[in-house]
């Protein structure tokens, strides 16, 4: 059978930060058409985890390649192919949701001739067509996330990297949101951090169960028939449960 | 179009569609105006002594000269507000990881923020400039000394602003930013004083001092040494302001 390269690779990826380990050999893959969900309570170092995929942070050690490219190596070829969104939407509340758009779409690098037709992509995939005239700053919590989604996606990236994308939603902004990140997936991968088990149910392929920084388990989830058992056992453990483990 | 000059542009964008650039554009606008006026008042009662005075200054020396000396006093002022949010607005409103996680190198953001912030400054003096220029339809003006004096405030200006992009790397909170960027400004501006004052007059002191390379340019001479001096000045406060992106990526 042919296995499909990973979209991302992460190999033996540690961080430490002020003599603290923030993250602990972590090695993983997720290959083109999969949602992976990275699951861990706050602290585990879902965060991190994201910003050196995205590479805003550096590992202390181990390689994160996207696509085959080392992110150290190649670090502005590398970011090209990957759409970030933080916890919290990075707008610029000065401009309007279509000048944000355009701004980002050029930031990624898309061509001025192709601009509009992204911009007009971003907004019709993230449903803010009436909203493309106000003030981001202007905008509810749910649209802020939407435009924050919008920016990444507009420059159709490989790697789709979210943290916490539904914190905050009302439900249905949170099962719109779900079905359009089941509707990118179709051409990319994309990895959500989440503490919320629905999010991962609801629309994720694999989850990845993070605790203190280490990866304490990674399956399709299919195979992990009582997710919420074996995340509220993993998050539990005490520190001397996980150096026997 | 390059990554810095995208984020430049956005930069000049957001700065002009809020109140900010604007009132500052007014105050300074204002200010110099009336200074002017003032001196354009003093002059043209002063004027038929002079015409019997050999080799008595002219417009530039009593209006042109003491209002670009006094613009260079308020730019010491205005640069630290117009930096201070530059970078670290971006951290405080959570929309750095925008720049970080696109494909642009730390300095190249950097870069396109100092060109953001150096638009409003160089307009400013721009805008100064013009008023001593429109004596020149009335009068003969020292335009040559006039091109020294603004390529010498225009570098100053870019000096000022890298050190305020600087203060701005180093910190997210922007009141802080500016305050250390009217410090180390001021201090940078009153060294030459200060030293002449306990009287070093030829030292290195002197030299480190900004005014010391800025008053030959209103002088209206141009001197290799003031030039390098100034972007020796600029490059090395953009390329701490990059090593302080280089650091957050590595430290957080």
């Amino acid at each position: 059978m042919n296995i499909p390269a990973p979209v991302l690779s992460l190999s033996h990826v540690s961080r430490r930060l002020s003599g603290n380990t923030i993250v602990e050999d972590l090695s993983l893959d997720v290959p083109r058409g999969v949602v992976l969900g990275l699951l861990g309570v706050n602290g585990a170092g879902k965060s991190t985890t994201l910003r050196m995929m995205v590479g805003m942070l550096t590992p202390s050690t181990g390689t994160v390649f996207v696509e085959g490219r080392d992110l150290a190596s190649h670090p502005q070829l590398a970011r090209r192919g990957i759409g970030y969104l933080p916890e919290e939407p990075p707008l610029h509340g000065e401009l309007t949701v279509e000048e944000y758009l355009r701004f980002c779409a050029r930031l990624h690098g898309i061509g001025r001739d192709k601009v509009h037709q992204a911009v007009e992509q971003a907004i019709a995939r993230c449903e803010l067509g009436e909203m493309r005239h106000r003030l981001t700053s202007l905008l509810s919590k749910g649209f802020r996330q939407r435009v924050g989604l919008a920016q990444a996606i507009i420059h159709e990236p490989s790697l789709i990297v979210l943290d916490e994308p539904a914190s905050g939603l009302d439900p249905i902004q949170a099962l719109r949101l779900r079905e359009l990140m089941r509707s990118m997936a179709k051409d990319c991968a994309v990895v959500l951090s989440t503490h919320v088990l629905s999010d991962v149910l609801a629309c994720c392929d694999r989850v990845a169960i993070l605790h203190r920084g280490r990866l304490r388990k990674t399956a399709p989830l299919s195979e992990i028939a009582a997710l919420e058992s074996e995340f509220v056992r993993i998050a539990s453990e005490s520190p001397s449960m996980e150096s026997a483990a | 179009m390059s990554g810095f000059l995208l984020i430049a542009r956005n930069d000049v964008k957001r700065q002009f569609v809020q109140p900010f650039a604007w009132v500052v554009l007014a105050l300074t606008c204002a200010l110099l105006a009336w200074q002017f006026l003032v001196a354009l008042d003093a002059y043209l009662r002063i004027v038929p002594k002079l015409a019997n005075v050999p080799n008595s200054q002219g417009a530039t020396d009593l209006i042109a000269i003491p209002l670009l000396r006094s613009l260079s006093g308020l730019l010491m002022l205005i640069v630290p507000l117009a930096t201070m949010r530059s970078l670290a607005g971006e951290r405080r409103n959570h929309s750095l990881p925008l720049l970080l996680a696109a494909g642009i190198g730390n300095l190249r953001i950097v870069l396109g923020k100092f060109l953001g912030a150096y638009a409003l400054v160089a307009l400013v003096v721009v805008i100064a400039l013009a008023m001593p220029l429109a004596l020149h339809f009335g009068t003969d003006m020292d335009l040559g000394r006039l091109a020294a004096a603004a390529l010498g405030l225009l570098l100053y200006a870019g000096a000022l602003t890298a050190i305020g992009i600087a203060c701005s790397a180093w910190t997210s909170h922007p009141a802080l930013a500016a305050a250390a960027a009217l410090v180390i400004g001021s201090f940078l501006a009153m060294l030459d004083m200060g030293a002449r004052f306990q009287g070093i007059d030829n030292a290195l002191i002197n030299w480190l001092s900004l005014s010391t390379h800025l008053e030959p340019f209103l002088f209206g001479l141009v001197a290799s040494v003031d030039i390098v001096y100034f972007l020796l000045l600029t490059t090395l406060a953009l390329l701490f302001a990059g090593r302080r992106l280089d650091g957050l990526r590595a430290h957080g």
